[in-house]
């Protein structure tokens, strides 16, 4: 098995969260180091056995400064100035903004890294609600009505209405309107609108049905989970996390007391959906049932503690989970450019630029 | 002969050990420790190495303050042994260690400055790029409770991030730029400490805000600062390169200073009040909550304030002036986050109320810790307030305190004096009074006699806590 670096952090709302799933991903694996991303940008070295209170005001101490580069994977200053390199698969574990969008996928595949979790595609699909959605709807997958929102728009279904965060991974940045003045208003309002927003159809009387879903070995399903709400309008970003665990201790029904052809429904659309998402590593699917009536809600291609304690029914360790993730890492390598086809036969041929400019 | 020396000398290393943790406690600022060993001898208390309060880190700094204390030692022995016999150079060296650790203090002060150097200029680019909208927040009290306020009516409208807890000083400010800015941040909120004037301008350098605070000005770190017209003097500081002003007018010297901004003209000023509702903001505490009003105009009203009204009419002031809408500043009052230790509740398992307000040390915090407490548990349950009473007053600590038992009478059944600090103010206040009195040494053994004896119904206020260095 190949040496894992778990990575945690980032400049992302949703960094302390990611702090909490990396230590007890680090701890799991008995590593004894890990690769945290501080808010502001900066990669470090930091020692395993910490405590998320150690990241609570900056870097923890004794921190050692790392650089990613192309071509040129992991590395830290060592002793007597030499460069210690990680040749390690990197274990994904950021919530949301650049961790979860593709931006850090990137950049390790320009390192030479291989990583658990999502591929620059998957990562950037599943980022984007309006185009997963739409993927999904392709797909015969139900799903709420779902449009771009933006200052002017007029959806062609009733209020209330639920504005999102076109790009955002958590409920952080959603607005719960009644009407579209109040929906234009927030638009400019609420920052994390700025970079894109959707707006959709609000049900009070649904529930969240959730189910975590990996692809490898082979494609499997966790037991589904229904997120009791402790009161307020949505299940809000503080329910689920500031409870000083993550999202392991939220309280929840698990598994879901639901009719099983309702069940049925659900797992299937869940395997239809990890098709579409292109899935690697652990996803979690968020559905919304509304009477007798299912839709897929969105993705998290790294969820909160990366779902570990959904899998229940089948019985999957956290441990096994992860060295599951990290043999996928291998077998399963994201892009692989190829310059074929390239040959240089245009560029053999071809006349001056000058010529072409003509 | 030679073997006494030697042993006087391990005293001496025993002694330095616990003057440095006092260095370290008090910020490394130089003449600190000599002050507080003045304090001891008088009181006759010896300081514990390894205190409940602050524990000596050997932290980079203190490697270097460590060394440079040494090595004046060893110059100190040297010298009087050129003198005198070499036990009475010993024992002379050793009555000497407060005075050599603040000189060494005093020599390590350039050599921090240069060690800081490169954080504060990666610091001072990272805010150049990032270009963040500051606000810089000081204050005798209420700084870090605006702070946590304003950030939270800030983020419904636009990225904001704030420096952590009390880093507050050159060092703490480059850390949390350096540390954790993202570099999508609209709005920096940076508290600024001081201890002197020069320390804010300081800081202004590298870290300009456009939006400044004064929440108060108090009779607190007078030690310090020798007088609250020194204190106005330094936190002013904090005005210079603003556009926008916001002072806290209910202070008679702050809203001076308002007449006089207003005066030159130059500056945009927000005047703020918890008594006046024609205040450019005014945050009016009631039986229900508060009232918010703005140019005398009521805007809202919100269920409890998360911190005094005062620092609540800052932060709403602050937040207008980076452009949250007024009804939405209002509306995320409701739940508004409340700085840890600053006046927190809880219940105990033995279903007494717990207000902790640990980290407050000045008389308008604790008044209104007071008003509290007699809010809280059942009519009928016992008020309890544990304090060792506030420090770093000045001339005006034993007044202050006795003002504090005085009032405190008023709400409480029961007053439990922790050490000895300010036991005699805090006993001439509640004479006459029909307080029940109890003396504890320390806070620990108040706080088992206070889960011994309360029940559900009863409330206790955790009023200050001293460092160990008082007794």
């Amino acid at each position: 098995m190949a040496e894992a670096l778990v990575l945690f952090g980032g400049p992302s709302p949703e960094h302390d969260v990611s702090v909490l799933t990396g230590l007890q991903a680090a701890r799991t694996l008995s590593a004894s180091e890990a690769l945290y991303w501080t808010r502001a940008g900066d990669f470090v070295i930091v020692d395993a056995s910490l405590e998320g209170k150690d990241f609570a005001d900056g870097v923890p101490r004794g921190a050692k400064p790392a650089r990613i580069t192309v071509g040129g994977g992991i590395s830290v200053k060592g002793g007597m100035g030499r460069e210690k390199t990680y040749d390690s698969v990197v274990v994904n574990c950021c919530h949301g903004g650049p961790g979860e969008n593709g931006t850090i996928q990137a950049t390790l595949d320009l390192a030479g890294v291989a990583y658990t979790g999502p591929s620059v595609d998957g990562a950037a699909l599943g980022m984007d609600k309006l185009a997963f959605g739409a993927a999904c709807a392709s797909a015969g997958i139900p799903v709420l009505s779902r449009v771009a929102f933006t200052d002017g728009t007029k959806p062609d279904f009733d209020g209330p209405y639920i504005v999102k965060p076109r790009f955002g991974g958590s409920s952080i940045g959603i607005d719960i309107v009644t009407d579209l003045d109040t929906a234009w208003a927030r638009l400019k309002a609420n920052p994390h609108l700025a970079r894109g927003a959707v707006i959709e159809p609000y049900r009070p009387e649904s529930i969240d049905l959730n189910v975590a879903v990996r692809a490898y070995p082979s494609l499997e399903l966790s037991a589904i989970e229904k997120p009791t709400r402790a009161g307020g309008d949505i299940y809000s970003y503080k329910e689920k996390y500031v409870g000083g665990e993550g999202m392991a201790t939220a309280p929840r029904e698990l598994p879901a007391q639901i009719p099983s052809h309702l069940e049925e429904k659900l797992r299937g659309y869940a395997r239809e959906a990890a098709q579409v998402a292109g899935l690697r590593g652990v996803a979690r699917i968020d559905f919304l049932l509304d009477g007798d009536t299912l839709f897929l809600n969105e993705i998290n291609t790294i969820p909160g503690s990366l779902s570990w304690f959904l899998w229940v029914d089948p019985v999957v360790p956290f441990k096994q989970l992860l060295d599951d993730m990290i043999a996928e890492a291998a077998a399963r390598p994201t892009a692989k450019y190829s310059a074929a086809g390239a040959d240089g036969a245009v560029l053999r041929s071809g006349a001056s630029i000058a010529s072409k400019l003509a | 002969m030679i073997g006494v020396a030697v042993a006087i000398q391990v005293i001496a290393v025993v002694d330095a050990l616990r003057w440095l943790r006092v260095a370290q406690r008090e910020h490394y600022i130089a003449g600190s420790v000599t002050r507080f060993a003045w304090r001891w001898w008088r009181v006759g208390i010896g300081l514990p190495l390894r205190g409940r309060t602050s524990k000596l880190v050997w932290t980079r700094r203190m490697r270097v303050l460590a060394f440079l204390t040494v090595f004046l030692h060893v110059g100190v022995v040297i010298a009087f042994a050129a003198l005198t016999p070499l036990i009475v150079a010993s024992l002379i060296s050793l009555l000497l260690v407060p005075a050599t650790v603040d000189g060494a203090l005093l020599l390590a002060t350039p050599i921090e400055a240069r060690a800081l150097r490169p954080f504060v200029e990666q610091a001072t680019k990272k805010l150049q790029t990032i270009k963040p909208t500051i606000v810089g927040i000081t204050g005798s009290y209420g700084k870090t409770s605006t702070k946590v306020v304003l950030a939270h009516l800030v983020e419904g409208t636009k990225t904001v991030s704030a420096s952590p807890a009390s880093f507050n000083n050159r060092a703490g400010l480059a850390r949390a730029v350096n540390e954790t800015l993202s570099p999508g941040t609209d709005v920096f909120v940076a508290e600024m400490g001081t201890y002197g004037p020069g320390e804010i301008a300081a800081l202004c350098e590298w870290c300009p805000p456009t939006v400044s605070i004064i929440t108060a000005i108090g009779p607190v770190h007078l030690e310090r600062f020798g007088s609250e017209d020194v204190t106005l003097v330094a936190k002013s500081e904090i005005l210079e390169t603003a556009s926008t002003v916001i002072l806290n007018e209910d202070d008679e010297r702050l809203a001076k200073l308002a007449d006089t901004i207003a005066a030159a003209g130059k500056k945009r000023l927000m005047r703020v009040s918890a008594t006046r509702v024609d205040a450019d903001v005014a945050v009016i505490a009631d039986d229900d909550g508060g009232r918010v009003y703005e140019n005398g105009k009521l805007v809202g009203r919100v269920a409890t304030l998360p911190t005094a009204a005062t620092n609540v009419a800052c932060a709403v002031a602050a937040a207008r002036a980076l452009g949250v809408p007024a009804k939405d500043a209002v509306a995320r009052l409701a739940n508004a986050p409340v700085a840890s230790h600053r006046l927190e509740t809880a219940t105990a398992a033995s279903g007494a109320v717990v207000l902790d307000d640990t980290f407050n040390s000045n008389p308008a915090g604790a008044r209104r810790a007071l008003a509290l407490l007699s809010a809280s548990g059942s009519p009928g349950g016992r008020k309890v307030l544990i304090t060792p009473g506030m420090i770093e007053l000045g001339r005006r600590q034993f007044e202050e305190n006795a003002k504090f038992a005085t009032d405190a009478a008023q709400v409480a059944s029961i007053v439990g004096v922790v050490g000895r600090t300010n036991r005699k103010a805090l006993l001439k206040g509640l004479a006459g009074t029909s307080v029940e009195v109890k003396k504890f040494r320390t806070r620990d053994k108040a706080a088992a006699w206070v889960r011994a004896s309360l029940t559900a119904g009863d409330a206790v206020l955790y009023e200050n806590d001293l460092p160990d260095a008082y007794k």
